[in-house]
């Protein structure tokens, strides 16, 4: 049974109730933008970033609009994190926080306009990448998912899944000196920063496969060669995307 | 017993240790944070610019000292982690309002996790010049969605005591203008875009924050003490109710 709303109500009620709905459960098609979201989301070391940056190559050289941005590298925000980050003094709640406000600076300024205007905006990595991290380091799920309540989801998220050992080995042969909290050493799971990482690594892994489903990922074995990889993500992207409808107008001649 | 009536004498009073009262956050909370461990108590004074909460505070300050309890000061955008950040920002105007929300919630976090928290644990009294309250109110004046504000100020303790140091808009135009000869553009909630006349968007303003204070303390049920009356008044309102919380028996 519906209950009357007082007519003079009505607007300002209604518009409440799209706020809290409009978010999280939809994504930016389904909310009627012209623009398409495409997310990227993995472990450090599955390859995710290589393969958006070959997917934005592709898409620009067929002349569509794209912009790509990365996570935490809000410029306002930036100096914030890094001196927190230096100085160790981020706890596991202001790690969120600090990382959320990049997230809505970023969200805000840039993805929410390019969207409007209709562009295909590659993120590597979104609120997912919050939901895993924040939660692993003790934040509780429900706080950390209503802080990014006005996001959008994404109209595709690529998941780069890869064995932990594979994950692992990218990241200690390349670049053996890992950082403080990046190696999870924050939250005292090993004295030894490779033994943190692995820890903190597996359970990230582990949150990522649970919401999955609930998130409609779309896996990509990133044990395979690049080049599969990127095969995959391509014909998936033409396949879920009208990309014609995304080309840069000519400019034309007067 | 106020401070100025004690006759000094050779023998101290005798220093009341406050009970300690069951504690919890307003949601989720910090993780892991002990709230069994927290003996000191946490009082908070809200109000506008202009409302007298700086001299209450530096006031109780003396008081409570002199009553034998050790005091520490937390405020906003006090923050050893974002503060410059901050203001920086509002300098600019370039944030957009989730932006500015959540950097100003990281900054009560950060002076929760390693002000309040610490020193409540170590039995001091900390009074809190503004809290949650005053976040949520601004942002709920530009129209942001008060449960992803509630949700989001659910990291911060209830304190034992909050009182809103309420005082019309008309009367803080004079105060301000007796202090600064100018009005501040955010105060004025010139960002807001209500008129172009300062003076008037100052009113305007104001009175919009009033709504918003007096529709939370219906939610967190604060205590409104009126600002209009002189300010001996009001603190011995406050010493009287403090008093009250120290002694573990809030009215």
């Amino acid at each position: 049974m519906r209950l009357p709303i007082p007519r003079k109500n009505k607007l300002v009620f209604r518009l409440a109730l799209r706020s809290l709905r409009q978010a999280v459960t939809k994504t930016f098609s389904e909310l009627d933008f012209p623009g398409r979201l495409i997310a990227v989301e993995g472990l450090d070391g599955s390859g995710k970033s290589t393969q958006i940056h070959l997917l934005k190559k592709w898409l620009e050289l067929q002349g569509l609009k794209v912009f790509f941005s990365s996570w935490n590298s809000s410029a306002m925000v930036k100096s914030a994190t890094s001196k927190g980050k230096n100085e160790h003094l981020l706890t596991p709640t202001t790690f969120s926080l600090i990382h959320a406000t990049d997230f809505a600076d970023r969200y805000e300024r840039q993805l929410m306009p390019l969207l409007r205007a209709g562009y295909i905006v590659l993120c590597d990595r979104y609120i997912f990448t919050a939901y895993v991290r924040d939660v692993v380091r003790g934040c509780s799920p429900r706080w950390v998912r209503g802080l990014y309540h006005f996001a959008a989801l994404p109209d595709l998220t690529f998941f780069f899944k890869a064995d932990l050992e594979v994950s692992l080995g990218r990241i200690l042969d390349g670049r053996p000196e890992l950082k403080y909290f990046e190696a999870g050493m924050d939250m005292g799971l090993s004295k030894d920063p490779y033994e943190s990482f692995r820890i903190f690594q597996g359970r990230m892994l582990d949150r990522y496969m649970g919401m999955s489903e609930e998130f409609r990922f779309v896996t990509v074995d990133a044990n395979q060669p690049i080049e599969t990889q990127q095969s995959f993500v391509r014909e998936t992207v033409a396949s879920r995307l009208n990309l014609e409808t995304f080309a840069r107008q000519k400019v034309r001649a007067v | 017993m106020t401070a100025g009536n004690t006759v000094p004498s050779k023998r101290p009073n005798i220093i009341v240790l406050p009970p300690r009262t069951k504690r919890r956050f307003y949601g989720d909370g910090i993780p892991g944070a002990d709230l069994e461990t927290l003996a000191g108590k946490l009082i908070v004074i809200e109000g506008a610019d202009g409302s007298g909460r700086s001299t209450q505070i530096n006031r109780l300050v003396e008081w409570l000292e002199g009553c034998g309890h050790a005091t520490i000061q937390v405020g906003l955008k006090r923050s050893t982690l974002v503060s410059d950040e901050l203001d920086r920002a509002q300098h600019g105007n370039v944030l957009s309002r989730t932006t500015l929300s959540l950097f100003y919630a990281t900054d009560f976090a950060d002076q929760l996790e390693n002000v309040i928290l610490p020193s409540l644990r170590a039995g001091m009294m900390v009074l809190a010049d503004r809290y949650i309250y005053t976040l949520m109110v601004r942002d709920l004046v530009r129209g942001m969605d008060e449960d992803w504000l509630k949700n989001l100020y659910g990291i911060a303790l209830v304190p034992d005591a909050v009182f809103y140091l309420n005082v019309s808009p008309e009367e803080l135009v004079q105060r301000t203008f007796q202090k600064n000869l100018a009005l501040d553009y955010w105060e004025s909630g010139m960002d807001l875009g209500l008129t172009r006349d300062m003076f008037d968007s100052f009113l305007k303003y104001q009175t919009l924050a009033e709504a918003q204070f007096k529709r939370l303390q219906s939610l967190y049920g604060f205590t409104i003490i009126d600002g209009h009356r002189p300010m001996d008044a009001i603190f011995a309102e406050l010493q009287q109710r403090i008093e009250a919380v120290l002694a573990g028996t809030p009215a």
